[in-house]
């Protein structure tokens, strides 16, 4: 077979629950924070009112920590630090600034990596924390008042990790959208931004 | 109550002891915290538990149930050694100065009074038991009150027995409780001051029951405070309307107005007036029963109108008399637990239950279920179906071994309407006649009780007016004249009971003035004539429907003594008198012992305030000659010795519950009341005995939360208490290993019920002489029938059918049961 | 009945201020334990006029407590206790527990639906069915553990003073209905005066450590106690000290400030970034088409 111009990046698989958990993400965002800010209290009447979100909410919960768990299943062995991402971390700043000399990634890139880690403690620390406030009949008032302070600090880690990870994906990194619709990026883009799993992937035929 | 609810507010001390009444008067109970916080009155509570009254008393002393005698007595003992009491009171105001007649006696070491005869076990004669006469007939008095016979100083002997150490070792409290509740309550022998007492069934329900209401009656007396506002001796009525029942005959040894019925000895009117109208017992003594033919003969006329004549003595053959019981030759007795007696006997054929629900209420329901099932006919009129109109169902005819296939009896079931889907009145403990005006209509077929009395009466009216029968003239001779004789009106009703002038009515005094024009309603009691002018169903109820209308529908809450006597709010018997006995209010001089609480005062030549309970136009003095105070006795003053009237005794004396722990220590040979009634004609007729193994001392009681059993119907109420339970002392549950919450079995020589176990700090175990006594209660609500858990915990399957000898009342407050875990 | 619309103070998860700018008179209940007779006719008054089912089927409490807890349908619950003192002298009290009605009240702040919760003028703290989306932050925010899910409905209630009867110028069913005097209605200066003459007669009577519980944590209550033993509210089933908890405070807070800038911030720096540095332009990024 003739190289192809293209390599796979991301298996059907990994795509789907990518987007599920991505898709239930994003609608916890956006309930969570009308639940817990006033200001934000206008999202509840787009998602269906108020009763409608405090319903769904913790079911959309459960689900997501469930698809969560098959993307931490699935890409665990991809995410480990090793010393090359640590070097990467420490020069992060170049990275942020376009600048040579960052040190070459993985298949996925060390930030990623850390956000994949960030992202999936938050997610267990959000279903244990939201447990409590979902039935709160069923639980003491003090284990109910730590559950919404935990929830809530969670929250906003995760929502700015949403946030660096959507712009990153969307706004920076051009072709990592295509990447995680289609499946297939271009192996220069590949050599680009991942150039050991560039290289990698080459070597196997 | 001598007194009413209002004038509670009125008190300085409040001993609330033989009822509970935070928990069963909540209402009323309004003018006990209105004294405390107004007057900073003391409340008392003397009771077998920790109640919710005691919870907001001053002082609490628990006592072994059935041991308030010993308590009172040891008041009195108090009193008279300490000097606490109002001489001048005593003296001129009760029987203190009587002297009686010799040979009366007490033998303290057997516990009986003269007269009794051992092999009987009876009192065989009561002759000692009475006043020492002169020549013409009056009592002898020693006003200095010296006379060793006199009743005052009869008493100090008889009561000496009752010190403080002897009331705690009998009734299991400590002395220092016992001296702390006796200087509160006598403190207030001084004249300015007043204690109240607020009873109930936990003084009635006992087998020496009057004798109880004896002793409180006897050391308010000698504090003082009977007649007074704040005082009197206060009997909480359990209904919204005994009183007025109790007032219309509603037992079986009176008529309506606490006319004695008539005997089957006395067989013209002569005779019945000759054996029931007392003589004076003192010169002067206005002796107001003289006037029983005024009230009977009034009566008469209302029940049988126009076939009440002079020449036929006013229709007195047609009125039922209470036959004799052949082997004694005395009236038989027909009150509540000798109808079941005679019931299971095989007496009777029917039985129409009227708002009583006879399994539940027993004494002892496996009696009454066993002798409901001898009948032929059984109509029960109520607002729901109940136990008792259900007795035939196989969960509860198991309760005496029998399967619905034994019973023959016809079972019907009438439905009533309740006391807001019909009008009338009620009359409060207070004696205040209050009308009520219907709220709602009765569901479906329910009707209102005067329709059932009076359809159920036309139809046997109807029947011996055509099969006539053995002596149907009572019934065709019955005066019917409502409006609406299928439904009278009750308004009808009460201006019969009130009564009217039947032809013009002259003065006694003066025959050319007419008192009464005919037609016209009476409005006093000496407006009565015994000729056959008037009709009065209850001469008691005398102005409370006059010209000027029903006074029972006023609601003026126009007060302007401040002391509570609301005159223009319904109608109080009698006369509209707010206190009775109030001339006791104001000593011999007519000045009010209080002068910041007059009742009554002595002003330009008359009686001020409050309704006089006397001669309206006597003067003071004449207190001291003779025209007492107590103007329905024939002493004119109060009986401390009660000369023959009870049957267990002039004073009264401590006696244990015929089922007691223990043994009375004062005289073990006659422990329990030696003349209670005790039933042994039936096998549910039994009486344990701690040796039995029944050692552990029972109560039982009512809660706020309900109504007797009928509340059980409504899922309010049912919420509130929806669990029949048994309160158990932590140290006994801990000893019998039962937890808060497990269900227990409690047994007595009579039947056994479970229910679940509620360990409390509110029963404390007690040393009576010298042993550790527990006690448990239990509150009498549930049954077999109603929402939430109708299990049969039934209290009264378990209470003993023993009843006191004059009241006829059950020991239900006092009996001996096993406990265990089930 | 006729109702006047009731002036209102506070609306829970409020962006702007209430609209309300009169003043109106504070009111309150005032609840003298050292008189109530447990009688339970406020319980049922309540219910019967809040239209509450009754729970016919509720479980044994194994004391003369109607309900072991208050609950969606129980808004008033009389606890009863039996304490024994040093003295060996039992008392067996019985405290009516219901909402406080706080000055500043935990579980309106806690509320994140608008207008779920409002606070009068008049001091009334009371839920507004209809906005309410039951999340139950209202139970977590309260410092008195008052308001009770209904799970049925979704919805969470407790006792709203009857606001109803209060604005038609009747006083609450319960008071309505307590044969005592144990409870009384009025504004609050004037049960405060009430309760301090009652304090002092219960200082005569042999309590002397009695008193007023008008919590100051919460800014002090628009219901509140004369207790015998105002040394020990713990005896009574009342919390010593209740206060707004500081993590509702955290929450509603400094962390809604942080929350706020995480968002706003985080959208804003990715921004400037990209006009500051624009996409990734790896080296052959553009050589693979």
């Amino acid at each position: 077979m003739a190289e192809r111009d293209e390599i796979q990046r991301f298996t059907m698989a990994e795509r789907l629950i990518h987007w599920a958990v991505a898709i239930t993400f994003v609608y916890l965002v956006l309930s969570g924070l009308a639940l817990f800010y006033p200001s934000f209290y206008w999202l509840a009447s787009v998602l269906g009112g108020g009763p409608v979100i405090r319903r769904w909410h913790p079911i959309v919960g459960v689900a997501m920590f469930v698809f969560l768990l098959g993307m931490y299943l699935q890409w665990r062995r991809d995410m480990k630090l090793d010393d090359l991402d640590r070097q990467w971390l420490r020069q992060v700043g170049k990275y942020i600034r376009h600048e040579e000399g960052v040190p070459e990634s993985g298949r996925f890139n060390a930030g990623q990596k850390l956000l994949f880690k960030t992202m999936s403690l938050m997610g267990l620390l959000l279903l244990l924390s939201g447990i409590p406030l979902w039935f709160p009949l069923r639980f003491s008032r003090s284990l109910r008042e730590w559950s919404i302070l935990v929830h809530e600090i969670a929250a906003l880690v995760a929502i700015g990790g949403l946030i660096a990870h959507i712009y990153m994906g969307t706004a920076v990194v051009r072709g990592s959208m295509r990447a995680m619709l289609t499946g297939w990026v271009s192996r220069a883009w590949a050599r680009a931004h991942h150039p050991r799993w560039a290289r990698e992937v080459e070597r196997t035929p | 109550m001598t007194n009413g609810w209002t004038d509670i507010a009125n008190a300085d001390v409040i001993v609330a002891m033989g009822g509970n009444p935070a928990e069963n008067h909540p209402v009323g109970f309004r003018f006990v915290m209105e004294a405390k916080r107004k007057r900073n009155a003391k409340l008392v509570c003397v009771d077998p538990r920790f109640n919710r009254t005691a919870a907001v008393a001053d002082h609490f002393v628990q006592i072994r149930t059935g041991t308030d005698i010993a308590f009172l007595n040891g008041l009195i003992h108090y009193a008279l050694q300490n000097g606490r009491y109002n001489e001048e009171y005593i003296k001129y105001y009760t029987n203190a100065p009587f002297i009686v007649k010799e040979g009366y006696e007490f033998d303290e070491k057997e516990g009986v009074f003269s007269g009794w005869d051992e092999s009987k076990k009876t009192y065989g004669d009561k002759s000692t038991w009475d006043y020492e006469r002169d020549d013409q007939g009056y009592v002898k008095v020693d006003l200095t009150l010296q006379h060793p016979r006199c009743v005052f100083q009869l008493m100090k002997k008889f009561f000496a027995r009752y010190t403080p150490e002897v009331v705690a070792q009998i009734c299991g409290c400590s002395k220092e409780d016992f001296l702390k509740a006796a200087d509160i309550i006598t403190s207030t022998y001084v004249p300015a001051k007043a204690a109240t007492f607020l009873y109930a069934l936990g003084w009635t329900h006992h087998s020496h029951s009057v004798q109880l209401i004896h002793a409180a009656a006897m050391l308010q007396l000698l504090l003082g405070n009977v007649g007074v506002a704040g005082g009197g001796v206060n009997a909480l009525r359990g209904h919204a309307n005994i009183q007025g029942g109790t007032d219309c005959g509603m037992a079986y040894h009176n008529t309506a107005g606490y006319i004695p019925i008539p005997k089957a000895a006395n067989q013209s009117l002569k005779e019945y007036l000759e054996a029931h109208t007392p003589k004076p017992l003192r010169p002067n003594s206005m002796n107001f029963w003289q006037n029983l033919d005024r009230f009977f003969v009034s009566q008469l006329k209302a029940f049988y109108g126009d076939h009440a004549t002079k020449d036929n003595d006013f229709g007195y053959h047609l009125h039922p008399k209470l036959p004799e019981d052949p082997q004694t030759g005395k009236p038989e007795n027909w009150s509540w637990a000798f109808i079941f007696d005679a019931m299971h006997q095989g007496k009777m054929e029917g039985f129409i239950s009227f708002g009583m629900n006879p399994v539940n209420n027993g004494p002892h329901s496996r009696k009454v279920i066993a002798a409901l099932a001898k009948l032929k006919w059984l109509v029960v009129v109520e607002t729901f179906q109940t136990e008792t109109a259900a007795f035939w169902k196989p969960d509860i005819l198991k309760l005496v071994g029998l399967k619905p296939e034994d019973v023959q009896t016809e079972v019907f079931l009438l439905p009533a309407a309740n006391f807001a889907e019909k009008d009338g009145t009620f009359t409060n403990s207070g004696r205040w006649i209050q009308w009520k005006w219907k709220a709602i209509d009765p569901p479906g077929e329910a009707k209102p009780d005067q329709e059932i009395i009076a359809r159920l009466f036309l139809k046997v009216r109807e029947l011996y007016q055509k099969e006539g029968g053995k002596f149907p003239d009572p019934v065709l001779a019955l005066n019917w004249w409502y409006t609406n004789p299928a439904n009278p009106s009750l308004e009808e009703v009460l201006k019969e009971i009130n009564g009217w002038a039947l032809t013009d009515v002259p003065d006694e005094k003066d025959p050319t003035k007419v008192v009464l024009k005919a037609g016209d309603q009476l409005s006093a009691f000496l407006q009565l004539r015994a000729d056959g002018s008037t009709l009065s169903g209850n001469w008691l109820y005398i102005g409370v429907y006059t010209n000027a209308g029903n006074l029972a529908k006023r609601r003026s809450t126009e007060d302007p003594t401040g002391l509570g006597f609301f005159h223009n709010w319904s109608f109080n018997w009698p006369a509209n008198r707010r206190i009775m006995y109030n001339r006791c209010s104001a000593d011999a001089q007519g000045r009010p012992w209080d002068p910041n609480r007059p009742v009554i005062a002595w002003r330009n030549g008359k009686w001020v305030g409050d309704v006089p309970d006397y001669k309206a136009d006597a003067p003071p003095e004449a207190v001291t000659t003779g025209l007492g105070p107590f103007i329905m006795l024939p002493e004119g003053v109060a009986r401390l010795f009660v000369p023959g009237q009870f049957a267990d005794g002039p004073f009264p004396e401590f006696y244990e519950p015929l089922e007691s722990p223990v043994k009375n220590v004062l005289h073990p040979s006659h422990s329990s009341n030696p003349v209670a009634v005790v039933f042994q004609t039936t096998q549910y007729d039994k009486l344990g005995t701690p040796d039995e193994g029944y050692d552990i001392a029972c109560t039982t009681y009512r809660l706020t939360e309900h109504f007797h059993y009928w509340t059980k119907n409504n899922p309010y109420n049912v919420q509130l208490q929806n669990e029949f339970f048994v309160e158990i002392p932590e140290e006994l549950a801990q000893k019998k290993g039962i937890r808060n919450g497990d269900m227990v079995r409690v047994i007595s020589a009579r039947g056994e019920v479970r229910g679940r176990a509620m360990v409390t700090k509110r029963i404390r175990p007690m040393v009576v002489n010298g042993r550790t006594v527990y006690q448990i209660g239990m509150p009498i609500h549930w049954g077999f029938l109603g929402r939430g858990k109708q299990e049969g915990g039934l209290a009264n399957i378990l209470t003993p059918t023993v009843l006191d000898p004059n009241s006829f009342a059950p020991e239900y407050k006092g009996f001996l049961v096993k406990l265990e875990k089930a | 009945m006729p109702t006047v619309s009731l002036e209102v103070k506070a609306i829970s998860a409020a962006t702007t201020p209430a609209p309300g700018m009169k003043e109106a008179p504070r009111v309150a209940k005032l609840i003298d334990v050292s008189s109530c007779i447990g009688c339970k006719a406020c319980e049922v008054a309540c219910q019967e006029w809040n239209d509450l089912p009754p729970s016919v089927d509720r479980p044994f409490t194994g004391s003369y407590q109607t309900m072991p807890d208050l609950s969606w349908n129980f808004w008033q619950l009389i606890k009863f206790n039996e304490i024994l003192r040093g003295d060996g002298r039992l008392e067996w009290t019985m405290t009516k527990y219901q909402c406080m009605h706080c000055a500043d009240p935990g579980c309106l702040r806690a509320c994140p639906a608008p207008g779920a919760i409002v606070q009068y003028a008049n001091g009334i703290v009371d839920f507004v069915q209809e906005n309410c989306i039951g999340c139950g932050y209202c139970i977590t925010g309260c410092p008195f553990d008052v308001p009770r899910l209904n799970p049925q409905t979704g919805r969470v209630s407790k006792c709203t003073l009857c606001s109803d009867r209060v604005a038609a110028g009747l006083e609450p069913a319960c008071i309505k209905a307590c044969p005592t005097n144990c409870l009384s209605f009025g504004t609050k200066e004037k049960l405060l005066l009430i309760a301090h003459q009652r304090v002092e007669q219960l200082k005569e009577r042999g309590f002397p450590n009695a008193g007023v519980y008008d919590p100051p944590g919460v800014g002090g209550t628009h219901v509140i106690y004369v207790l015998p033993h105002a040394d020990r509210p713990e005896d009574y089933g009342l919390p010593k000290d209740p206060k707004v908890s500081w993590t509702l405070k955290l929450w509603k807070g400094p962390l809604k400030w942080l929350g706020h800038l995480i968002v706003f911030g985080g959208i804003l720096g990715a921004f400037v970034h990209y006009l500051r540095f624009g996409p990734h332009r790896a080296r052959e990024e553009d050589t693979g088409k």
